[in-house]
């Protein structure tokens, strides 16, 4: 490799891209519109209560106890109906989230040094019915501390606490992150069909580059591209909206580690992708099939947390989840050495499908 | 003696059922300007990409500046390349891609004389998209002169150009010719191989049916000479009477010659029995009948 040829490609290449409007436009102003977006949404504000609809068919100072002190979690915001009413309909009716009911047993049964069951209605989404299953659980886990006279203290936030702030913006800064860098394997697999359809990649080849030569100039500005909107993402997040991120040189420098064996781990990907058909339809689909379970399912623009059970199993199985995961540990709570085993692992998985994508990308003409 | 730049001796290129070259052989010598002619799918372009070592070849040995196409990377250096169906990065302008060119190659030629010479220079900064075609075209011609190769490889460079374009670029490729350098030129245009090469060869079907000079050809081949005369009935009961062997043909009078000498002798005789004719011309076969009627017997030959 020359460095005279990377960087001759290099400002062929960004002098190109930046006459580019769309180019430009997903690169740069998509990320800035989705965490102004997002902003605006969660801005400023912490954990919004979720309304819990409560019917209490066991009126008694223990049935209220336990009813006054899940509204003095601050998790939910109790709305008491009448014990007349049915309370299936009432949902159906009313859309309403969760539904809590206090059957008529309930007090005679802790009375009697039983279990006070209570039944949650859910939402018939069932992520949100999961959401509020747990967390309502964990509520009733510390009141079950309180009334036991234990020494626990409440944690009721540890369920839904979003970064060190609770923040929800602190979430999605590292989200949007990930996503940019999602993004550059969508250039790749844009890239190489449309270079073998126009035969860019033959004319390129006269000049004297190499395809090594062109993939690392593509890097370098990709990852200079990055680090731009990454840092127009940071500053909208932390001015606009209060983000509270963890930054100090150690954090920033591992960020950037990160960042840079993301996009190795990307790019291949999207070169391999592209390898697959000369035809971008057909490549479009393949890139389409990879990248949006990773958006949706890696925890892009929703905790994992919030998940049921079986997708949070399947994000295991999804590179940009730890990917996120990382840059939560690392942006968000300053926390290095607990994802340091799974950032190298990261670099070492992203240079081997690297040296895999260079050794089957070829230049030549079929 | 000559020196060789390029030889290629029973060169194959076969894919599972498909003989695009099948065992041609040819050299060219440095200063001289090769022409290689046929249709569509002839297999000039496959040809010209393996001694360019964009493709491999099936069998074969070929040789260029002394080195094997395939193997050799320092060759790319010392080329100039022009492909058939030119296409560039659509927003870079012709003055990035030239600097690009140059860095690349690490040339130190004069790009504004260049873009001069392929008459480019008021277009220097007009993103690739927005270029004629002829402009693309002579965008490409341009990108093979910028190392200052030994040798060209032209494949179809005024193909789908205005005639003026196609001019201009004749030009370019008389003045290298006048610089001494070797040029590859395949063109489906025979007026443009006659005008500009010094050697031919006819591909068909994958095989070289005929080689030498465009003269050399064209001798090989012609058929009988032709008077054609613009006249009515009454020129063609005259030439009937005089023995004189014709065809109408809409308008004119198609009258074959055994010698050259024979048009004075029929005009002469026309004139003394006071036929009335508006015109008349002499009609020699060029490089594009001789090869238009190679390449249709060969088919001809093949349905029967």
């Amino acid at each position: 490799m020359k460095p005279s040829r990377i960087s001759a490609y290099f400002v062929l290449h960004a002098k190109s891209y930046m006459r580019s409007r769309s180019a430009l436009f997903f690169q740069i102003a998509f990320p800035i519109i989705l965490i102004l977006l997002f902003g605006a949404i969660f801005s400023g504000s912490s954990y919004s209560p979720t309304t819990l609809i409560v019917q209490n068919e066991s009126p008694s100072a223990a049935s209220w106890g336990v009813i006054s002190a899940i509204n003095d979690s601050g998790l939910f915001k109790v709305q008491v109906i009448s014990e007349t009413q049915n309370l299936s309909d009432y949902i159906t009716v009313h859309s309403v989230q969760a539904a809590l009911l206090v059957p008529a047993n309930f007090t005679t049964n802790l009375y009697n040094g039983g279990v006070g069951e209570l039944v949650l209605k859910g939402h018939t989404n069932p992520t949100v019915a999961s959401a509020d299953y747990q967390t309502l659980n964990g509520v009733l886990t510390q009141i079950d501390f309180r009334t036991s006279n234990t020494s626990q203290k409440l944690v009721l936030s540890s369920q839904v606490a979003l970064g060190n702030t609770g923040k929800t913006i602190d979430y999605y800064v590292p989200g949007l992150i990930g996503f940019t860098v999602l993004s550059t394997m969508f250039n790749m697999v844009y890239t190489v069909p449309n270079y073998r359809r126009e035969r860019l990649f033959r004319q390129l080849s006269f000049s004297g580059l190499t395809k090594s030569e062109w993939i690392t100039a593509n890097m370098i500005f990709s990852f200079l591209m990055l680090v731009l909107s990454d840092v127009i993402l940071v500053t909208i997040g932390i001015y606009a909206f209060g983000a509270s991120l963890t930054l100090n040189a150690e954090t920033i420098v591992v960020s950037a580690v990160i960042i840079f064996g993301g996009l190795f781990f990307f790019t291949s990907v999207g070169i391999l992708a592209g390898l697959v058909s000369d035809n971008e339809e057909t490549v479009s689909v393949v890139g389409n099939l990879v990248m949006f379970p990773m958006m949706f399912l890696s925890g892009v623009f929703f905790p994992l947390s919030f998940a049921p059970a079986y997708l949070v199993t399947i994000s295991k199985f999804l590179p940009l989840t730890y990917f996120i995961n990382s840059l939560i540990s690392v942006l968000d709570y300053g926390n290095i050495s607990s994802v340091s085993l799974q950032i190298v692992y990261l670099l070492i998985g992203s240079a081997i499908l690297f040296a895999i994508a260079v050794k089957l990308f070829s230049w030549k003409q079929k | 003696m000559p020196e060789t730049v390029i030889s290629v001796t029973n060169l194959l290129k076969s894919y599972s059922d498909i003989t695009a070259v099948d065992g041609i052989s040819f050299s060219i010598n440095r200063g001289e300007v090769f022409s290689l002619l046929g249709p569509n799918g002839a297999g000039k372009t496959t040809t010209v990409e393996i001694l360019e070592g964009v493709r491999n070849r099936t069998s074969g040995d070929i040789r260029v500046l002394g080195e094997d196409p395939e193997k050799s990377r320092s060759l790319i250096f010392k080329l100039g390349i022009l492909p058939q169906d030119f296409s560039f990065i659509y927003n870079s302008t012709p003055k990035e891609a030239l600097d690009f060119y140059k860095g690349t190659l690490t040339a130190s030629s004069d790009l504004n004389e260049i873009l001069e010479m392929v008459e480019l220079g008021d277009k220097a900064t007009t993103p690739f998209q927005k270029l004629s075609g002829g402009q693309k075209q002579k965008l490409g011609l341009a990108l093979s002169l910028v190392n200052d190769p030994e040798i060209l490889f032209l494949d179809e460079p005024t193909s789908g150009l205005d005639p003026r374009a196609r001019r201009n670029i004749w030009n370019v490729i008389k003045t290298l010719k006048e610089k001494g350098k070797s040029i590859l030129l395949t063109t489906h245009y025979l007026e443009e191989a006659e005008l500009l090469a010094d050697r031919v060869a006819i591909m068909n079907k994958g095989k070289i049916i005929d080689s030498g000079t465009p003269m050399e050809i064209v001798e090989r081949h012609h058929e009988d000479d032709n008077l054609i005369i613009r006249g009515d009935g009454q020129v063609e009961n005259l030439l009937g009477s005089g023995g004189y062997q014709f065809q109408r043909e809409g308008p004119y009078i198609k009258v074959g010659l055994k010698s050259i000498r024979d048009a004075t002798e029929i005009i002469n005789y026309l004139y003394e029995k006071k036929a009335k004719f508006d015109d008349f011309t002499l009609k020699r076969e060029s490089l594009e009948d001789v090869f238009v009627r190679m390449v249709g017997e060969i088919e001809e030959d093949e349905t029967e």
